[in-house]
C-alpha cells in the first residue's frame, strides 16, 4: 500500500451526485466499486472507469477516477484499446446489459476472446432502462410490461454467463444488487486477476421492473470454489438457474497482446509510423 | 493489551453507523433529484442521527487499535449492516409513511444487533457498550413511532400508469 493516508470508500466518489431512482441497482454497484478501491488501495490516478450509453454508463462520472462516458455500445472497444496503449493503468469498463450485449454484443464476445488484462462489469437489470423500460437480450421471454412487446419479446435471453464462457472469457463472476459487499470483494478479485474479468451484475431497475425486488429470495451464493474447467463451467451455466452468485469460474490463460507484440521502445513505434507515411 | 473484543466491536460500531449515514445520504439526494421533498428531508434527518451516533462511537473508540477490516470481512446477520436502508425497499414516489416505517424496522434491526451482543458477548465492556447503543436505538425508535403516529390517515401516494421517472439522457 502506497497511499500515505488510507483512502475509505467515500473519498472515491466524486462532487457529482448520481440522478439514478433511488433503490436502482446501481447504486449498489458504485457503492461495490469504490469499496473494492478502497480495499485494494488503488490509486485515482492510475484507475480509469469506461462505460457505454444507459442509467448503468453514467458511473465513470461518479468515481473520482479518471473516467470516459461512451458510446453506446463501445465502452469496451475504447477499454482494451486504452488498457493496450497504456497497461500500467487499472481499467474497468462498465455499461448495462443493453449496452454490453445488444448493440455492444460483438464487442463483447471479441473482448472475451482478446483476454486483454481488464475487468468487466455487467449491470443487467434485463431492460432498457434509460429509455423507459424496453426489452434487452437479457429480457424474460414473457415480460409483458413494454407496449413495444405487449405480449413479451418471445425469445429466448440470453445466458451472458455462457455466452462469456464460449467466447473465451478466463473469469466470470456474478454479483447481486442487493450484495454489495460480497460485490466489492468480487470486484476486488476480478481488478486483481490478471486476463480479462466478467462480472455479471443482476442490478435490478426498481423503476421499470419492480418485480426484481424479488430477487432477494432467489439468489444464491455458490459457496464452492470457482471452477477451473472450461467443460464443467459449460455444464454449470447452461443449467444453472442464473441466481447464483460468487466467483464461478477462473482459469489463467494468455493475455493479449503477447509481450513479442509490445512496441519494445519509442523508436519501434515511430518506426511503425513511419511506414504507413506516403 | 488492548480488549480484542472490544475493539472488533467498536470497528462494527462504527461501520453500521457510517454505512447507515452514507446510504441514508445517498437515498436523500436522489429522492431530492426525484422531487420527492418530504422523503429527501426524512432521509437527510435519519443520515444526520446516524452521523451523531457515529460521533458517540468513535470518541469512545478514541484512542483504541481498532482492526482494519474490508468491507466484506464484517459479521453481519444480512447482507448489510442492520441499520442499512435496502435498496429493495425503495421507490422515488414512496411516501413519508412508508419511508418511516422502513426507517423504524431499520432502527429495530440495529437495536436487536446490538441487544444481542450485549446479551450474548463474555467480555463486560463489550455487553455493556452494546446495552447502552442498543437503548439508543430503542429511543430511536420510539421517537419514530412517535413521529409515525402524528401523521396524517393514508398519505400513501398512488403509482399512476405513465409516470416515469425524471431521467434526462
Ligand atoms: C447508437 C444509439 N442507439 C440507441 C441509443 C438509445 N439508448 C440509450 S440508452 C439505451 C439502452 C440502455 O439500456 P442498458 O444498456 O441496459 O442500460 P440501463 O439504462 O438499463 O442501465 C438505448 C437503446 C443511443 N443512445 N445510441
Ligand atoms: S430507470 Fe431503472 S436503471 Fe435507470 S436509474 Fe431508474 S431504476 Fe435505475
Ligand atoms: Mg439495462
Amino acid at each position: 500500500m502506497n497511499n500515505a493516508v488510507q483512502l475509505k470508500a467515500k473519498d472515491y466518489k466524486s462532487a457529482v451526485k448520481p440522478i439514478w431512482c433511488p433503490g436502482c441497482g446501481h447504486f449498489s454497484v458504485f457503492n461495490a466499486i469504490t469499496k473494492a478501491m478502497a480495499a485494494l488501495a488503488i490509486s485515482k490516478d492510475d484507475t480509469v472507469m469506461i462505460s457505454g450509453i444507459g442509467c448503468s454508463s453514467r458511473l465513470p462520472a461518479y468515481v473520482d477516477s479518471y473516467g470516459f462516458h461512451g458510446v453506446h455500445g463501445r465502452g469496451l472497444a475504447i477499454a482494451q484499446g486504452l488498457k493496450v496503449a497504456r497497461p500500467d493503468l487499472t481499467v474497468m469498463a462498465m455499461g448495462g446489459d443493453g449496452d454490453g450485449f445488444s448493440i455492444g454484443g460483438n464487442h463483447f464476445i471479441h473482448a472475451c476472446r482478446r483476454n486483454v488484462n481488464m475487468t468487466y462489469i455487467a449491470m443487467d437489470n434485463e431492460v432498457y432502462g434509460m429509455t423507459k423500460g424496453q426489452a434487452s437480450p437479457t429480457t424474460p421471454m414473457d415480460w409483458d410490461h413494454s407496449k413495444l412487446t405487449p405480449h413479451g419479446p418471445g425469445v429466448r435471453p440470453f445466458k451472458p454467463a455462457a455466452l462469456a464462457l464460449a467466447s473465451g472469457a478466463p473469469w466470470i463472476g456474478r454479483a447481486y444488487s442487493g450484495n454489495p459487499n460480497q460485490m466489492a470483494k468480487l470486484i476486488a478479485q476480478a481488478v486483481e486477476f490478471e486476463g480479462f474479468s466478467f462480472l455479471h451484475v443482476m442490478s435490478q431497475c426498481i423503476t421499470f421492473c419492480p418485480e426484481q425486488t424479488d430477487w432477494k429470495a432467489i439468489v444464491h451464493e455458490r459457496g464452492e470454489p470457482a471452477l477451473t474447467d472450461a467443460d464443467e463451467a459449460a455444464k454449470l451455466f447452461l443449467h444453472e438457474d442464473g441466481f447464483q452468485t460468487g466467483l464461478l469460474y477462473s482459469e489463467r490463460r494468455a493475455t493479449w497482446p503477447p509481450e513479442s507484440a509490445v512496441p519494445q521502445s519509442e523508436d519501434a513505434l515511430g518506426q511503425l509510423a513511419a511506414s504507413f507515411r506516403v | 493489551m488492548a480488549n480484542e473484543t472490544l475493539a472488533g466491536f467498536l470497528a462494527h460500531s462504527i461501520e453500521l453507523e457510517s454505512e447507515a449515514r452514507e446510504r441514508y445520504t445517498e437515498l436523500a439526494d436522489a429522492m431530492t433529484g426525484h422531487h420527492n421533498r418530504d422523503v429527501a428531508a426524512f432521509f437527510l434527518r435519519m443520515a444526520e442521527e446516524a452521523r451523531h451516533h457515529l460521533a458517540e462511537v468513535a470518541q469512545l473508540a478514541q484512542g483504541m487499535l481498532l482492526p482494519q477490516l474490508k468491507a466484506w470481512e464484517f459479521d453481519w446477520p444480512e447482507a448489510e449492516p442492520p441499520e442499512t436502508a435496502s435498496y429493495e425497499d425503495m421507490h422515488y414516489r414512496m411516501s413519508l409513511r412508508q419511508a418511516m416505517t422502513l426507517a423504524l424496522a431499520n432502527e429495530r434491526a440495529a437495536e436487536s444487533y446490538y441487544r444481542n451482543v450485549a446479551t450474548s458477548s463474555d467480555d463486560q465492556d463489550t455487553a455493556r457498550i452494546a446495552g447502552v447503543f442498543a437503548d439508543e436505538e430503542l429511543s430511536h425508535a420510539a421517537e419514530l413511532e412517535r413521529l409515525l403516529a402524528q401523521l396524517p390517515e393514508n398519505p400513501l401516494h398512488q403509482l399512476e400508469e405513465d409516470d416515469d421517472p425524471h431521467m434526462p439522457e
